[in-house]
């Protein structure tokens, strides 16, 4: 039975969860109550929370409109690639500077872990001479490959592999695995969820961004969902019904993906952490 | 099996010696344990011979081949982890069968081999379960299993039970040396615990801030310690040692003056000491004696004590003294069946003058000497 004092702090706890939860899900709510209504309504001086006429007319347009499947394919393809070559150098960087010992290896992970002192933005035009020059501008590799570094996720699976015991690698080592055969069949499996977690993580993020498309696509075909949205407008302005029927489309995989695997999301953090959880 | 020899062996990390001129020669079919004080490099040696640690210098041969640039798997060696290193997303199958899939082994010949070694270890109900739902000796046995299916010349066990209980330790000790009876393999244990030690090991290797101090048989070790350090190493109780002087030799001993001016004598050889040298009396606590005060009429008086601390172990009794002059208690075992001093107690230590060592200044052993009309010195009953 709680004392008093712990019911009222619970239910001061609960009331604040429901007001930040309420924040949170109020731009959602409102850019799909935009979604629902003619356009002429979202620039009615009249404000109302919900639409006066549903309709799906923004949904139809913007679905009809050509390129918004395009749009979404090329998302797809881009967050499925950058996740599993980003996945793939990071595993193998943070064995290599968790498990193996040679020359130069502290200098190497300092110089790794010195990109997370350089924003992305301090790396737009060197990155994109360098696009250039390979002829990558407007393709895919063009979208892909810059976005397949992340010191961050080197160094959460450097951090959770220095926690394995050593006593596995060498206990492989001996039954005859070489270090990638170590890291596929002993490494890999005991990090399932912080594995899980960094990828999810990845393609949210890789999914997500604006600005390096924005650079490097010159082209509608080219253009991910979030640049693609910045293309819903026509001679009378931004149609903001159709602004917030593409953003919620757009979001949808994503946020589906993340209703999919939230729990292997949160197992990989609690495991990074330590928590029995 | 094979033979394992060790050739001047040294280990350097950064510049600081781990190992030093390491020699040994281990027979095939010999179960060798080394054992030592944490830190003494018994772990470093077996990993060098398991190609976990690289060699500074020095050859290592294993089968009569030089191995010291051969891969461990490739050395013909199956090593037992202290933690044992089991692979927590495979089941035991999978863990026992692991190294032979890595060898490419046809999977009729995995499922026969694991068979066999699960048989030989009573653990064929538990080959479908993931580590995490296994007992401590459970996985001890898994550990195992996995070294046998591999069919190793040499099998390493690296301080395999340290992680069991008092109970399943001694259960498991019986049966490792049933399995190394009927493996007929070459097995080196290593081991911090000295019973272990003496109740595994044909051989016994002692090591100490990473030399060898004394390789032998446990009797060998136990009789007739090489040195004071040996000496005190193993033994429960441990030896006590008592800082003398040398005063003289009589008859075929020798005369020590111990603190406090109590003279006694020592059946060993101190022809290369000269009178007035430091040296160290060692006596086992079951050598020792406990009379009461004036009760003894020897010539050579008793080592007058306080009793600090009486412990009843059931079979035995452990009596603690504080000796007149040193700071260091005595331990004396003594039978359960005989009613020990009360602590406070003043009491006379006395023992048979073959049955203690005598040390150098240096901490080696002189060499023991028998007394005129004495008989064999192991065999003179006191």
């Amino acid at each position: 039975m709680k004392q008093p004092s712990q019911l009222a702090w619970t239910v001061v706890g609960v009331v604040c969860s429901v007001l930040l939860a309420g924040l949170w899900l109020f731009p959602l709510l409102w850019a799909l109550s935009t979604s629902l209504r003619p356009e002429h309504e979202t620039v009615s001086a009249v404000f109302h929370w919900l639409p006066r006429v549903w309709t799906l007319d923004a949904f139809r347009t913007t679905l009809g409109a050509g390129n918004l499947t395009r749009w979404l394919f090329n998302s797809a393809l881009v967050a499925s690639l950058v996740t599993m070559i980003t996945m793939a150098v990071s595993l193998g960087a943070a064995y290599a500077f968790s498990q193996l010992r040679f020359r130069g290896r502290a200098l190497l992970f300092g110089a790794a872990m010195l990109a997370f002192l350089l924003p992305f933005e301090a790396l737009l035009v060197p990155l994109f001479r360098t696009m250039n020059v390979l002829g990558l501008i407007n393709s895919y590799a063009g979208l892909v490959l810059p976005q397949v570094v992340s010191p961050v996720v080197i160094y959460v699976f450097k951090q959770f592999f220095d926690a394995i015991p050593g006593d596995f690698r060498e206990a492989a080592v001996m039954d005859g695995a070489g270090p990638l055969r170590v890291l596929w069949s002993v490494y890999l499996p005991i990090s399932g969820n912080i594995v899980w977690a960094m990828a999810i993580v990845t393609f949210i993020g890789a999914w997500n961004n604006f600005l390096w498309p924005f650079i490097i696509v010159t082209s509608n075909e080219m253009m991910t969902i979030p640049l693609g949205l910045t293309q819903t407008y026509d001679a009378f302005g931004v149609r903001y019904a159709q602004l917030m029927a593409a953003a919620l489309l757009g979001a949808l995989p994503v946020g589906l993906a993340y209703a999919l695997f939230q729990r292997r999301v949160t197992q990989g953090f609690l495991a990074a952490s330590g928590l029995k959880g | 099996m094979a033979s394992v020899a060790l050739r001047g062996i040294k280990k350097q990390y950064d510049g600081n010696a781990v190992l030093d001129s390491i020699d040994l020669d281990i027979a095939d079919g010999e179960l060798v344990v080394f054992v030592g004080p944490s830190g003494c490099g018994k772990s470093t040696l077996l990993r060098i011979i398991a190609g976990l640690e690289d060699i500074s210098e020095g050859v290592l041969e294993i089968g009569g081949r030089p191995s010291n640039t051969i891969a461990p798997s490739a050395r013909g060696i199956a090593m037992v982890f202290q933690s044992y290193a089991l692979y927590p997303h495979m089941s035991v199958f999978e863990n026992m069968g692991f190294a032979l899939k890595l060898a490419k082994v046809s999977k009729d010949e995995i499922r026969e081999r694991v068979a066999r070694a699960a048989r030989i270890l009573q653990i064929e109900h538990l080959l479908d379960r993931k580590p995490a739902a296994l007992s401590g000796g459970q996985r001890q046995r898994v550990a195992i299993g996995r070294a046998i299916v591999r069919k190793p010349e040499v099998f390493l066990f690296d301080e395999p039970l340290s992680n069991l209980d008092a109970a399943l330790r001694g259960q498991t000790r019986v049966e490792l040396a049933r399995l190394h009876r009927e493996l007929g393999a070459t097995m080196i244990y290593v081991t911090h615990d000295q019973v272990e030690a003496m109740t595994l090991g044909q051989k016994i290797v002692v090591l100490n801030a990473g030399r060898i101090e004394q390789v032998g048989t446990p009797s060998d070790l136990y009789e007739r310690p090489a040195n004071r350090f040996v000496a005190g190493f193993l033994g429960s109780p441990r030896m006590n040692f008592f800082a003398a002087k040398l005063v003289g030799e009589q008859g075929r001993g020798a005369v020590i003056e111990l603190a406090a001016g109590v003279r006694v004598q020592v059946a060993a050889d101190v022809k290369r000491a000269i009178k007035g040298d430091r040296v160290t009396l060692g006596v086992r606590p079951e050598h020792l004696q406990i009379m009461r005060p004036g009760a003894n009429a020897d010539q050579h008086a008793g080592i007058q004590a306080s009793v600090a601390l009486v412990e009843y172990l059931g079979d035995v009794i452990l009596v603690y003294a504080h000796v007149d002059g040193a700071s260091e208690m005595v331990a004396v075992k003594c039978d359960a069946d005989i009613a020990p001093p009360s602590a406070g107690s003043r009491v006379e230590l006395v023992f048979p003058a073959t049955r203690a060592f005598l040390f150098d200044g240096r901490g080696c052993v002189f060499a023991p000497a028998w007394l005129e009309g004495a008989s064999a010195p192991l065999a003179q009953a006191l």
